[in-house]
């Protein structure tokens, strides 16, 4: 049921918490069922993840939605060295340990820089529906895009591939 | 950024519909926009092996399927089952049991895309330097051992070097979460990758291409393969036609 999957696994990254993630996903599944009428057809997926995101937007709450809109252009490297430099990527048996550093990478990104990796990156999501999803324009996905990839590589892929400098 | 392509760089490694070729000549001069490629592919190779994708669990799907059976009878007709989908299914006194699993039908769809999704970042990822084989050998006698306690299947492996497939050696990966076989096999100057992995009852794509890389799916008994390349297809089918005709005729289904 990869779509009821990917209502979860977008509410889980992001709510950062299992047991927000899974009153996430009932309500926005009860949303669905009750406003499926008025569903125009399409693909189902967008439709979905757009209730799922507005369910989260709400239990958030306006203060902490309001802390949703400034982002800053480039995101700060930071003092955290998130992998260990002898990390080998070709390694037979995935370090779980990598995984969790790649976890923790994304999951401190700005809720909007990790929400669009998710959507894209998880989800194979083209523009036009992460555009429906998260209420922006085309150009605007695109760039922020580019910015969260950039934001996480910083945090990640750097110190994995052995350090190419020029982000900014 | 300052390649006045990267955006439309950007966008053909996201799958958007670009003019193809005149981007892949662009990055065939362009470092810029290369070197955003190496990183786009290997940042998504890493969050699709590493970072964790979660599902939900039985728990959510019962309470899920407890909500909207509840949910069922105060839901007007006309909704659900008036849909042209629905109205085989739902009839009468089965209509409540019928919501909940319409509901469930409703998260169903193929998961084929993102299979080829993996299957081309595997695929991408191995033709980056260094990471193409683990074990480099042209002899079946060398690589199918070599998979025996690493992955889950063992897949046909034969030099049909005669046919114009070089075997050069055989790889680990994951496919869909599971651990592939992949074996390695050289035509002209293009290089083929075979996954193989435990099939389950998931239909697979059958024949797909996607960014100029053709995927040829198969299910040979347990096992499910696929053969990826930027070969032209028929080349592509030439192998994995030597392939079938190697599997063993008794393998269990």
């Amino acid at each position: 049921m990869p779509h009821l999957d990917a209502a979860y696994n977008l509410a889980r990254w992001l709510t950062r918490s299992p047991t927000d993630a899974d009153d996430i996903v009932q309500e926005a599944m009860l949303r669905a069922f009750r406003a499926f009428d008025g569903f125009r057809g399409g693909d189902v997926k967008p439709w979905l993840l757009t209730i799922v995101r507005n369910c989260h937007l709400t239990a958030l709450g306006a203060r902490r939605r309001q802390a949703l809109v400034p982002l800053p252009e480039s995101v700060e490297a930071g003092g955290d060295v998130l992998i260990s430099p002898g990390a080998d990527p070709e390694a037979i048996a995935i370090g779980t340990d990598q995984a969790r550093k790649l976890g923790e990478a994304i999951a401190q990104l700005p809720d909007e820089f990790r929400e669009i990796l998710v959507l894209r990156e998880m989800e194979d999501m083209s523009y036009r529906d992460i555009a429906t999803v998260t209420g922006a324009p085309i150009g605007t996905v695109m760039s922020r895009l580019a910015r969260a990839r950039a934001a996480l590589k910083e945090k990640w892929l750097k110190d994995v591939e052995g350090g190419c400098r020029e982000l900014h | 950024m300052s390649c006045t392509e990267s955006r439309r760089t950007q966008a053909y490694l996201d799958g958007e519909p670009t003019d193809a070729d005149a981007i892949e000549q662009h990055l065939g001069s362009c470092s810029e926009c290369s070197e955003m490629r190496d990183q786009i592919v290997s940042l998504r190779a890493d969050i699709h092996e590493l970072a964790p994708y979660y599902r939900a669990d039985s728990s959510l799907r019962n309470r899920l399927s407890g909500a909207l059976d509840r949910e069922a009878p105060q839901s007007p007709r006309g909704g659900w089952f008036s849909r042209p989908f629905w109205t085989g299914t739902a009839s009468g006194a089965l209509a409540t049991a019928c919501a909940a699993m319409l509901a469930f039908l409703l998260f169903l769809p193929p998961q084929a895309d993102r299979l080829t999704n993996d299957i081309l970042t595997a695929h991408l990822r191995s033709l980056m330097p260094g990471h193409l084989v683990d074990v480099a050998s042209g002899n079946h006698h060398t690589v199918k051992p070599w998979f025996a306690g690493r992955t889950d299947v063992s897949p046909p492996v034969a030099e049909f070097t005669r046919e114009g497939y070089a075997l050069i050696g055989g790889r680990t990966d994951l496919v869909d979460g599971r651990r592939a076989a992949v074996t390695i096999y050289r035509h002209g100057a293009h290089i083929i990758n075979v996954f193989a992995w435990p099939a389950d009852d998931r239909s697979l794509p059958g024949i797909v291409s996607r960014n100029g890389y053709h995927f040829v799916f198969w299910k040979s008994g347990n096992v499910a393969f696929c053969a990826v390349s930027d070969t032209a297809l028929d080349e592509l089918l030439g192998l994995t036609r030597l392939l079938k005709a190697m599997a063993t005729p008794d393998s269990r289904e």
